[in-house]
């Protein structure tokens, strides 16, 4: 196992490099001069050229590039543009509200989408197939954005069982933070749970036609340990395949339903410093996102190789 | 935001007669969807009963009512109104997008696969840098540098679904580039540009239609998600996204404002979706309808009569059977009702005797051994007769009798075991299992027994390869552990089904060897299922031949071999003896097995017999002859040879 995630992690390596050559140099690309948006139409030129001398911007782009690579590989990815808040903190402190949403959504999409696939795998045309169909059919052409709002009118409006907004951190309330995460959560994660158990079912259902169950079958292993122990484990490999793909979704879903929520993630973050092109932190954004990212694929590769003997290196 | 990758999503297709008929219940629904979005998106200006921009600020928030059907927004617009130019809108972005993702992905996608080498590489970890970020992410940093409205955010949005595109286009050529029609246009002397259009070209359309239909249906989603957040159409234009937007800012005020744009963005994407998953079917296997070929099949009794009325005598009872067959049926239902596959079957098999089931694929039997176990599955079930196993009637036990039947009773070693061990656990692991369950015995114990059960069945190193997983093992290695589960519990009655047609030449006979060994060691019955007569030979006391879903002959193996009494059984001594393939028709015998369903009412064999009389149109019971049984109406009078 050792052996596999040193394998992957060495995997990584390209993967960063070209992410953040794309991230610097598509930033480098932004129409507005980020001194002249500093000094402001009041500046003199030699404030201008001061700012410009502070941002290093005189320098070649190659320079700039190490330059920033070499601070953001020791924890600073610079300050803001329009106010002295460093990047690092801001994103640290919109981090964990995003992440913990994402985990939740992908927790309820991995357990509802496993119950209802194995359910529907075994009774295939039953009640629960048919509502795991549906529910995938509508997962991908309902917004998540408005189902979260529908989500909001019910039970946070109407009902008053959830606060409409706000995020409160776990550390605060742990009570609280389940309020505050289960309904953009669910708005999230229920769309990608019928996507998983459509996944689920189809390859439980190849897995069960297989000989090697047939056999455990034959071997006289009773019904429910032949499902839940030797069809599943196979079973699940197709699953976890995608799954981290998934999550990359449920990441992006999260920028745009926390604004239903009106949480202050990194959504809110992402959307102030695009529409201020604040270059620093659009940077450090597309970094984190790849982070947790590189993060889940290596969580989803170990559990692939965990499932997979075949995936493991020898 | 994310294109569902181009892979099937049903796992098992619906009945080619439902398909048409959902066919059409959903294509129309769909096209009459998105023609009406089509036409208020192009009326919009006629049809509008208002200026969707008119702010009435002292109607503002006003339900549905007969002036304002659907009501009036946070200014006093008509929400109606909007929701038509939100039409118009979401036209305009799912062409923009779509466009550029097609024109940027395609030609660059071909252009890359059919260069190959370093531009290849290059363009590839880029893209897969790119799809390894959230979709929205990527949209919102190219956003950042075209900055925000409609046009622009559908040239981000065109930039990142252009991978998927791209990544269809190289894929097709990688296929294609090697086939033979393109290397010998190549020889030719064709242009890269003329090959590229001419050859490679055509066979993108079909994916590239169905790639599109899926991505129209994500840049709608996409869209109605940027401008809901701010960064696509800019207000105070009306686009569904951003109606959305102001309906959130209103939740508590007016919750309905969030309906109507929902609803159609809801609609117009499922619409797309449906289609495009229709347009996948339609594509991949064309939408004719197949129709099974007319076959004269011959009215099956499946009353109880049907099957005493042939009136076969009953084999003859030892009394150290283990296990007896007596009249045995299945059936499986099929899309024209339940057939037999397997009729008036009657054997025994003695302790420490081997007797062999002969025959070609579709003679029955395979479904005979797992109607033994009781694992037919639910496309089958059996209807008739008994099957005793060491006293007891199996036909009817309840599951949880049957399961501890299985394995300690009666065990199975299948055709194949790259198939037939689990490749998620160990092998060590997969034994230790049924002994832990079945014999209550503990980790270690079971372990350990494992491990001498494995060194039992001739696998050097024993305790080493316990650990392996399947696929680090040989086939003839893999084959030996599933003998050591299946005789983990020590069954009266081994079924060995086809257990050395999968393997090596070289390894078979070892694998026959230690059939015999462990038979000697242990005592146990075998079923032996095999279609080749060689094997059957080898390792058999005594053959069955079955033929059609019957028996057809049974003979200790000498007797067979020497003086075959069926027309059959001769004419597949004479085939081969060291059964070449799996399933060549046989040369000395004319015609192929009838599949079930297609048996004649009398002999079934009279079709493709030599000696066929009129007497062989009438059912044809199992008799006695000796010490064994035909089933030939002129078994006594001819005088067959192996080969004739």
């Amino acid at each position: 196992m050792l052996r596999l995630v040193i394998q992957r992690l060495l995997a990584l390596i390209p993967l960063l490099f070209i992410v953040s050559v794309l991230t610097f140099s598509f930033t480098s690309l932004l129409p507005a001069d980020p001194a002249d948006l500093i000094v402001g139409e009041q500046g003199t030129p030699e404030q201008y050229a001061a700012v410009r001398e502070r941002l290093g911007l005189n320098q070649p782009i190659v320079t700039r590039y190490l330059r920033w690579v070499d601070r953001a590989a020791h924890g600073d990815l610079g300050t803001s543009f329009f106010n002295s808040v460093k990047v690092t903190d801001a994103l640290m402190q919109r981090l964990p509200i995003t992440a913990s949403l994402t985990a939740v959504s992908a927790l309820i999409a991995i357990i509802v989408g496993l119950a209802a696939g194995i359910l529907a795998a075994l009774r295939p045309r039953s009640l629960i197939d048919r509502f795991a169909t549906l529910g995938a059919t509508f997962g991908q052409a309902v917004p998540n954005f408005w189902f979260g709002l529908l989500l909001a009118a019910i039970f946070a409006v109407g009902l008053r069982w959830f606060p409409a907004t706000g995020f409160t951190p776990i550390t605060q309330s742990p009570w609280d933070w389940l309020r505050s995460v289960t309904l953009p959560a669910l708005a999230l994660g229920l769309a990608s749970s019928a996507a998983i158990a459509r996944q689920v079912r189809s390859s439980m259902v190849g897995v069960l036609q297989q000989d090697y169950i047939r056999a455990a079958r034959a071997q006289g292993l009773s019904r429910r340990r032949v499902v839940f122990k030797h069809a599943l484990k196979n079973a699940l490999v197709p699953v976890v395949a995608v799954l981290s793909f998934q999550i990359t979704v449920l990441l992006g879903g999260a920028l745009i339903v926390e604004q239903v929520f009106a949480i202050n993630g990194l959504g809110t973050l992402a959307i102030t410093a695009v529409r201020r092109q604040d270059i620093p932190m659009i940077q450090g954004l597309v970094l984190v996102m790849v982070g947790l990212v590189v993060i889940v694929q290596l969580a989803t590769d170990l559990i692939y190789g965990y499932l997979n003997p075949k995936a493991r290196p020898s | 935001m994310s294109v569902q990758s181009e892979t099937p999503r049903r796992a098992a297709s619906p009945a080619p007669r439902a398909r048409r008929g959902s066919f059409y219940a959903v294509t129309v629904p769909s096209i009459t969807v998105l023609l009406i979005l089509v036409v208020l998106a192009l009326g919009a200006g006629w049809i509008n009963p208002y200026d969707p921009l008119k702010q009435d600020l002292i109607h503002a928030l006003q339900g549905p009512s007969a002036q304002h059907w659907l009501g009036t927004d946070d200014l006093g617009r008509d929400v109606l109104s909007r929701l038509i130019v939100g039409c118009r809108i979401a036209l305009i972005a799912a062409a923009e997008a779509t466009s550029i993702a097609i024109l940027l992905g395609v030609p660059l996608g071909l252009y890359i696969g059919y260069r190959g080498g370093w531009w290849d590489w290059v363009v590839m970890r880029i893209v897969e840098a790119v799809m390894s970020i959230p979709g929205i992410m990527v949209a919102i940093v190219i956003i950042a540098i075209l900055g925000p409205g409609l046009h622009r955010a559908m040239v981000a949005l065109g930039i990142l679904f252009s991978t998927s595109f791209l990544r269809l286009a190289r894929g097709v050529v990688l296929t294609e580039r090697e086939e033979v029609y393109v290397r010998s246009a190549r020889v030719v002397g064709a242009s890269d540009g003329r090959i590229l259009m001419r050859h490679i070209f055509p066979n993108i359309a079909p994916p590239l239609i169905v790639q599109t239909t899926l991505t129209v249906g994500a840049v709608l989603l996409a869209e109605a998600g940027l401008s809901f957040i701010g960064l696509g159409v800019q207000p105070p234009d009306a686009s569904w996204g951003t109606m959305l937007n102001t309906a959130a800012s209103y939740m508590e005020l007016d919750w309905f404002l969030a309906i109507p744009p929902g609803i159609a963005i809801v609609l117009t994407v499922l619409s797309i979706n449906l289609l495009g998953d229709t347009l996948r079917d339609t594509i991949g296997r064309g939408i004719t309808v197949a129709v099974n070929p007319a076959v004269p099949v011959a009215r099956f009794d499946a009353s109880p009569e049907g099957n005493r009325e042939i009136g076969s005598e009953p084999s003859p009872r030892r009394d150290d059977d283990v296990l007896r067959v007596e009249g045995l049926q299945v059936v499986v239902s099929t899309a024209d009702g339940e057939v037999p596959v397997v009729t008036d079957l009657s054997f025994g098999v003695a302790r420490g005797e081997t007797l062999g089931l002969v025959g070609e694929s579709g003679s029955g039997k395979t479904i005979t051994s797992l109607a033994v176990l009781g694992l037919i599955g639910a496309a089958g079930r059996s209807t008739h007769g008994a099957i005793t196993l060491n006293g007891t009637e199996l036909r009817g036990v309840e599951q949880k009798r049957m399961e501890a039947i299985r394995g300690n009773e009666v065990a199975m070693v299948f055709q194949d075991p790259a198939t037939s061990l689990n490749p998620a656990f160990t092998v060590g692991d997969q034994i230790a299992e049924v002994l832990r369950t079945k014999k209550g015995l503990s980790r270690q114990d079971a372990w350990a027994r494992a491990v001498g059960l494995i060194d039992r069945v001739g696998i050097p190193r024993s305790a080493e390869r316990a650990k392996a997983y399947p696929h680090e093992l040989s086939g003839g290695m893999a084959q030996r552990i599933a003998i050591a589960r299946a005789l983990s519990c020590n069954p009266s009655l081994l079924i060995a089904d086809e257990p050395t047609t999968a393997l090596d030449v070289t390894v078979q006979q070892e694998i026959l060897d230690l059939f015999r060994d462990l038979q000697e060691e242990f005592g146990m019955a075998i079923l032996f299922v095999t279609h080749d007569l060689a094997v059957a030979a080898d390792v058999c006391d005594r053959i069955a031949v079955m033929y059609a879903g019957q028996i057809v002959e049974i003979a200790p193996v000498d007797d067979l071999f020497a003086r075959p009494l069926h027309p059959y059984t001769a004419g597949l001594l004479s085939a081969s003896p060291h059964g070449a393939g799996r399933n060549p028709p046989l040369p000395t015998i004319r015609g192929s097995v009838p599949r079930p369903g297609a048996w004649l009412l009398g002999c079934r064999f009279s079709d493709r017999c030599a000696y066929k009389r009129p007497q062989c149109e009438m059912r044809v019971p199992l008799t006695r002859a000796a010490r064994r049984m035909v089933r030939c109406a002129r078994a006594t009078e001819l005088n067959l040879r192996a080969g004739k």
